[in-house]
């Protein structure tokens, strides 16, 4: 059960997929225009990252070693187009929002990374922990920089406008350089506050 | 030879386990893509028509786009080469009693970041009854205003006849964005032009 | 012509696909640390994603266009990827070891970039015809080595700098190219 609870907590700070280990840094800094977008590609990645961990955790020892990469992609890549599949159907503006960072979850570094590094050589429970965790550190971090994003460059958070009319919107934060910038500030402070609880 | 052929078993097996899955996954899903795709087409066009009792998209006509004569300079080839050589127009028609009491088609024309897609509802006798913009990757804040309702509500009621198809700036009627006028000049351009269609393709549309 | 030049001025400047629409960046981030290795990958990235573009391109009208099975796109477009990485791996080491030993450890890491997928995705779905998917995806890749190479330049200035400590690494990669990012900005509007 410890070590259970130990692997969900994880990804959520500790090896927070976006601020410490760095990856999946396309669709975080594509995605984050609005918050709204962080739940949707969050959801995503994280159902995509905990039903591939389980299935390759189950199959780790079923797999030979050479054909091992071809096999994960396979797997994560029918797990993205059922994803894929189910937001165009109920899910059309998400869809439209995300475009085609959805078919690129396939090359989500953190999917095949966790597969790699974890499912790959633990039993399928914990496997199934450490995707929940990843997925919900990756999403916290989507939503972090999604928030400040549309507050700075928007005004509003969720699509209701908090800083109100007054408030000329900072332009910069919701077209690329400011994502970039966001995020490496983010990064930044997130360094800053680990060296200081270390 | 027993590990290649483990491989491709192991291999082969899930390839196909995930072929039948998506199979199972894409028939569930088919109907419901279809009908969103469908509703968000629906939308644009019922937001630029008048009231009408019919579904538009049951109505329709394709109208050949005449590069030479319809339009000129780059854009036409812009239009008309997108997605690999069509060169018509889709016109949609609103019907009320039988009657038809408008149409809707998509128009485009170059803005500054690409091609600036403008969905525009027509009167039988030519006045824009509304515009929509279906794509554009025109600056937040700047030329993407093009999509504020009060910059599209400056075209409804307007013709060729009582309206000068410019911007202010180019000696026309229409407001421009402070500190963007491309993308303005672009959605005036494209709506022109679809005025300039409508009017070589009347009998056509209405018939 | 004016087409094709228009295309590559659009493709490697206007919408470069790394600073402006987010393609590539765990790359773009790992491997600019020194110029040569940028200029060795920047080439890896220009053949692989030609080449499978191509291939995709055609696996898409010839198969799953023609058995309406479109849905498998993202399935097996990525598998043709991962196929041909490993096939050019194998001639390389066969046919120029010198080239195998310079290129050779960036080919396994393009698989998973998200460059090569996004721009074999993008080219269908833009409707290109062949040409076109070919000239996009020259440009597109031709994009990605020059923001590479530009900012392998800038990181090895970076590591002569001061710079706070908890902004080393990847933080102060991250703004050096939002930085860029702004410059590359200066583009649009060039293709009118």
């Amino acid at each position: 059960m410890n070590t259970l609870i130990r692997d969900l907590v994880n990804g959520i700070w500790k090896e927070n997929p976006i601020f410490r280990i760095v990856l999946g840094m396309c669709s975080t800094l594509a995605i984050t225009t609005e918050a709204k977008n962080a739940i949707g590609m969050g959801t995503a990645v994280t159902f995509v990252l905990v039903c591939s961990n389980i299935l390759i955790s189950a199959l780790r020892k079923v797999i030979p070693d050479k054909v091992r990469l071809a096999c994960y992609i396979v797997i994560v890549a029918t797990f993205v187009t059922i994803v894929d599949l189910v937001m165009a159907g109920f899910f059309f503006q998400l869809h439209k929002a995300m475009g085609i960072f959805i078919p690129l979850i396939v090359v989500n570094c953190i999917i095949l990374g966790r597969a790699e590094a974890f499912a790959n050589k633990n039993p399928v429970l914990n496997s199934m922990m450490d995707g929940i965790g990843m997925g919900i550190g990756y999403t916290l971090a989507l939503l972090t920089v999604g928030s400040i994003r549309e507050l700075l460059g928007n005004g509003s958070l969720f699509g209701l406008p908090l800083l109100g009319s007054r408030y000329i919107p900072f332009l910069l934060a919701i077209l690329p350089p400011g994502a970039f910038i966001v995020l490496g500030l983010l990064l930044g402070l997130m360094n800053k506050v680990n060296q200081r609880l270390a | 030879m027993r590990d290649i052929l483990e491989l491709v078993v192991v291999l082969g097996i899930i390839c196909v386990v995930a072929a039948f899955s998506l199979a199972k996954v894409y028939d569930i899903t088919k109907d419901p893509i279809a009908r969103q795709e469908r509703l968000a087409r629906l939308q644009t066009v019922n937001a630029v028509l008048p009231p009408h009792d019919n579904e538009p998209d049951r109505n329709t006509v394709q109208i050949p786009l005449d590069t030479a004569n319809d339009t000129k300079g780059k854009d036409a080839d812009a239009k008309a080469d997108t997605k690999a050589g069509k060169k018509t127009v889709l016109v949609y028609k609103a019907l009320q009693g039988g009657q038809v009491t408008g149409v809707a088609f998509e128009m485009s024309a170059t803005g500054y970041g690409g091609d600036i897609g403008v969905m525009m509802g027509l009167a039988p006798d030519g006045t824009v009854k509304g515009i929509e913009i279906t794509s554009m990757s025109e600056t937040p804040g700047l030329g993407a205003k093009v999509t504020t309702p009060s910059f599209k509500q400056q075209f409804q009621g307007k013709s060729l006849q009582n309206t000068r198809f410019n911007v202010k700036k180019d000696g026309g009627d229409f407001d421009q964005i402070s500190g963007a006028t491309i993308s303005p000049r672009a959605v005036v351009k494209a709506v022109r032009e679809g005025l300039e269609f409508y009017q070589k393709h009347k009998e056509a549309i209405i018939q | 012509m004016q087409k094709i030049l228009l295309m590559i001025i659009s493709t490697v400047l206007v919408n470069n696909f790394v600073v402006a629409k987010f393609l590539g960046i765990c790359p773009f981030l790992g491997v600019s640390r020194k110029t040569e290795t940028a200029v060795g990958m920047g080439l890896s990235v220009i053949f692989v994603v030609t080449l499978s573009t191509v291939l995709t391109w055609l696996v898409q009208v010839l198969i799953l266009d023609r058995f309406n099975i479109q849905y498998m796109q993202t399935i097996v477009f990525i598998l043709v990827i991962a196929g041909l990485v490993q096939f050019v791996e194998m001639v390389l080491q066969k046919t120029s070891p010198g080239l195998h030993q310079a290129l050779g450890i960036y080919l396994p890491l393009i698989t998973t970039n998200c460059v090569v997928l996004g721009v074999a995705v993008l080219a269908v779905q833009n409707g290109y015809s062949f040409m076109e998917a070919l000239i996009y995806s020259l440009g597109a890749s031709a994009g990605f080595a020059l923001a590479l190479v530009l900012f392998a330049g800038i990181r090895e200035r970076l590591a002569l700098a001061e710079i706070p400590k908890s902004l080393e690494g990847t933080a102060i990669a991250l703004v050096t190219t939002g930085l860029l990012a702004l410059a590359f900005m200066g583009f649009t509007g060039l293709v009118k």
